[in-house]
């Protein structure tokens, strides 16, 4: 399966050439949203950026929707248009959302209708928002894409699920082509969650190699990927291999690793497993905040590397294990890299990529 | 030649209309709909439901409804497929929710609002109650674990999902299917939509009002032959084809050609490699609104003629919205099993601009194959074909 073109929603803009900035310019510290219960009434998120949103004419036929699924959207046009496969959508497309908590801001919006107007007075239309699968539905009906439209919720490995499966989609013949991506949002509540149950880092700061304390903080956005079975011109690299809790991959002959490590589990240290392989090691959530989600821009920086066969350094550099951690940058001869992720029960997802 | 490669070895139904298959299929038979004002929650909208009664005491999880009903489902397929203790074994798990995907715990939410402060107790819930990864952890068996939110088609795509996965490799067996509990959320939504009936629901009636909300779990365990036969199980019940299709045409409202659902019947025919004059019945989703029974009616006659058997079980369990696919193919597989499907409940007359009228009352059905439908939220269309292997 090859990654043909990637679309990207995330703090620093919409596109990947925003998002291949973002990880050549290095850490930038997140934005403070008013919160009510926060020390100092503020509270550090990487939030979405959609200012300058180059395509307005989608948006005008999505507006009704709400931000998740505009950010879905956002990020599925952008990796049609990064494809560069014109009429992509007359083939039998299949798209494949990945989330972890969905429209849950649009559902508290319904529950605050139900409580200040009372049941027979709610809004429908924030009630359809509300639907767990409308995100996918208006990146179905925006961009006229009829292929099977699949919307799959995880708290573990939901990026690598839905790349799995496309894997299985695209092997099966069941599609042309796979738009599969992630999409979470941060919202009010939300964060208010992750202060009470994670360490929020005060600096705006993830330090992805410091595993235990871990600090985080909350950040959204979407990233979609173009899959083919064919290789095309613009072809980033290819997905050799995604394995879900089975730890027989364990990165040999990988020349470098990226952790999901985002301060989302209190002791992150399952990941220092990462560090026998001798791959070079790197973790990229300080540009796009802790997410479910998260390990969709991680396989997107990864696949940026091979594509452009460059390194791209980790944004923060706290290292108290001595880590051989990716700490250059410039061109680089980088032949595979494996994507990992650990859940609190120290299950492993491993996405291998390799160079086209 | 039936393809045999995926079996159906064990089912599992919970639904307003019986908490066990046998109870279910007495239900159909006595054309009895358990409907009902809602009990489970404070509500001032009096649509009818139709409610689980009598969830066994052991299966109770405080504010987990829709995984009791899953793990209840669950356990009877896996005690159909004579599977005890899984542990290690590859067996993925797939299953279809709305509910269970969603934090909509209004006492939190309300606790949040007031006073900026709540409990994290519900949190706490929706964070461990994702149904595919608690019944995979619970099962403590290797192979994927996802939780499908296609809205009212997500019990129809995790079988379909799970199908993909054991034709690929990724597991020996597979769990999968729907369940969703009645929910005071989408029973105000549903509401605000103005698709509710305030009687009771009657799929592709001439005089139809809209759909009556349900709760339920169906789960089928699916296997490859190999996997069956070094058990020494058999079943002849086998899962197909399964296809699905986006309308890409509205949030709301089904694609007036029913562009959707002939793709995803068409992908599910090819599959299975049969035709569709080979179709014995078709579960219909039928849930009863003006739109869906339109289109769907419509397609369906298209397709395989005006003399399809067809049915809707929605009459007995309401719409089960996330549980409706897996309970629905539960159903489709019952009717080749037994060799009869029931009366399509509520309906009465025959609408003039519907090509196609369910049948009235207890059938028998012959062939070897049937196809379950969905129809969803979003735009979202699936169909599974299920066949009786017999002629091997």
């Amino acid at each position: 399966m090859n990654v043909l073109g990637i679309g990207a929603v995330f703090a620093g803009g919409v596109g990947i050439k925003s998002f291949e900035e973002a990880l050549v310019e290095g850490w930038q510290k997140p934005v403070d949203v008013e919160a009510k219960w926060a020390a100092g009434g503020k509270y550090p998120v990487y939030q979405a950026n959609l200012d300058d949103v180059p395509y307005k004419t989608i948006l005008k036929k999505i507006r009704r929707a709400d931000r998740l699924s505009k950010m879905a959207v956002l990020g599925a046009a952008d990796a049609i248009k990064d494809c560069g496969i014109g009429n992509i959508n007359a083939t039998n497309v299949g798209v494949i959302v990945a989330t972890a908590f969905g429209a849950h801001v649009t559902t508290f919006g319904f529950l605050d209708n139900i409580i200040d107007f009372g049941e027979t007075a709610v809004s429908p239309t924030i009630f359809s928002n509300s639907v767990h699968n409308a995100a996918a539905s208006y990146v179905s009906s925006s961009l006229e894409i009829k292929g099977p439209t699949l919307t799959i919720t995880q708290f573990r490995f939901s990026f690598q699920s839905a790349l799995q499966l496309a894997l299985v989609w695209l092997q099966q013949k069941r599609c042309d082509y796979v738009l599969a991506g992630a999409v979470d949002q941060i919202g009010d509540v939300l964060c208010y969650v992750a202060n009470r149950k994670l360490t929020t880092a005060k600096d705006g700061r993830i330090r992805p190699f410091v595993f235990k304390p871990t600090y985080q903080v909350p950040g959204e956005g979407a990233i979609f990927y173009i899959l083919g079975r064919e290789k095309t011109e613009k072809t980033y690299c290819t997905v050799q291999s995604v394995m879900i809790n089975d730890n027989t991959s364990q990165g040999a002959g990988t020349d470098i690793t990226i952790i999901d490590a985002d301060g989302m589990l209190p002791d992150e240290s399952a990941y220092l497993a990462c560090a026998d392989s001798g791959a070079l090691l790197a973790a990229y959530s300080p540009l796009f905040g802790t997410t479910m989600t998260g390990s969709a821009f991680n396989v997107a920086a990864g696949a940026l590397m091979l594509s452009k066969q460059r390194y791209y350094p980790n944004p923060v550099h706290d290292n108290p294990q001595g880590l051989r951690i990716l700490i250059n940058s410039g061109p680089a001869h980088i032949a595979s890299i494996e994507c990992i992720g650990y859940d609190c029960q120290s299950k492993r997802a491993a996405v291998r990529l390799i160079a086209v | 030649m039936v393809e045999t490669s995926v079996r159906i070895t064990g089912m599992g139904a919970i639904s307003a209309a019986g908490n066990t298959i046998p109870e279910t299929l007495a239900t159909f038979e006595r054309e009895q709909r358990n409907a009902g004002p809602v009990t489970r929650f404070p509500t001032k909208l009096n649509y009818p439901v139709f409610e689980v009664k009598n969830l066994p005491s052991r299966y109770y999880l405080e504010g987990q409804r829709t995984l009791s009903l899953a793990l209840i489902a669950v356990d009877q397929a896996l005690a159909e497929a004579g599977l005890g203790d899984v542990s290690g074994l590859r067996i993925g798990v797939c299953m279809g929710t709305t509910v269970a995907s969603q934090l909509n715990d209004l006492q939190f939410y309300t606790s949040y609002r007031e006073c900026k402060e709540a409990p994290m107790i519900a949190v706490d819930r929706f964070l461990k109650g994702n149904l595919a990864e608690v019944i995979s952890r619970k099962l403590k068996v290797r192979g994927p674990a996802l939780t499908v939110v296609n809205a009212c088609s997500s019990g129809t795509d995790a079988i379909g999902v799970a199908l993909s996965w054991l034709k690929s490799g990724l597991c020996d067996i597979a769990l999968a299917g729907g369940a969703d509990e009645l929910n005071h959320v989408p029973y105000c939504g549903f509401g605000s939509l103005g698709i509710v009936n305030p009687g009771l629901c009657a799929p592709f009636d001439r005089d139809r009002k809209g759909l009556n909300l349900g709760e339920g779990a169906g789960v089928v365990v699916l296997e490859k032959m190999t996997s069956a036969r070094k058990r020494g199980r058999s079943s002849k019940l086998v899962l197909l084809g399964y296809g699905s299709s986006s309308d890409a045409y509205h949030l709301t409202a089904p694609s007036p050609d029913g562009v959707g659902l002939k793709a995803s019947l068409r992908t599910a025919l090819d599959e299975a490699g049969i035709k569709p004059e080979e179709v014995g019945f078709v579960n219909a989703h039928g849930t009863g609104t003006n739109d869906n029974d339109l289109v769907e009616g419509n397609t369906l006659a298209g397709m395989f003629g005006k003399d399809l058997k067809m049915l809707s079980t929605k009459g007995y369990t309401g719409h089960t919205l996330g549980a409706a696919g897996g309970l629905e193919a539960v159903f489709t597989a019952l009717g080749l099993r037994e060799g009869w499907i029931p009366a399509s409940a509520g309906f009465s007359n025959q609408d003039a601009a519907i090509a196609l009228a369910p049948v009235r009352e207890k059938t028998k059905v012959g062939g070897y194959y049937a196809i379950s439908t969905s129809l969803a939220f979003g735009g979202n269309n699936a169909a599974l074909v299920i066949g009786r292997g017999v002629r091997e």
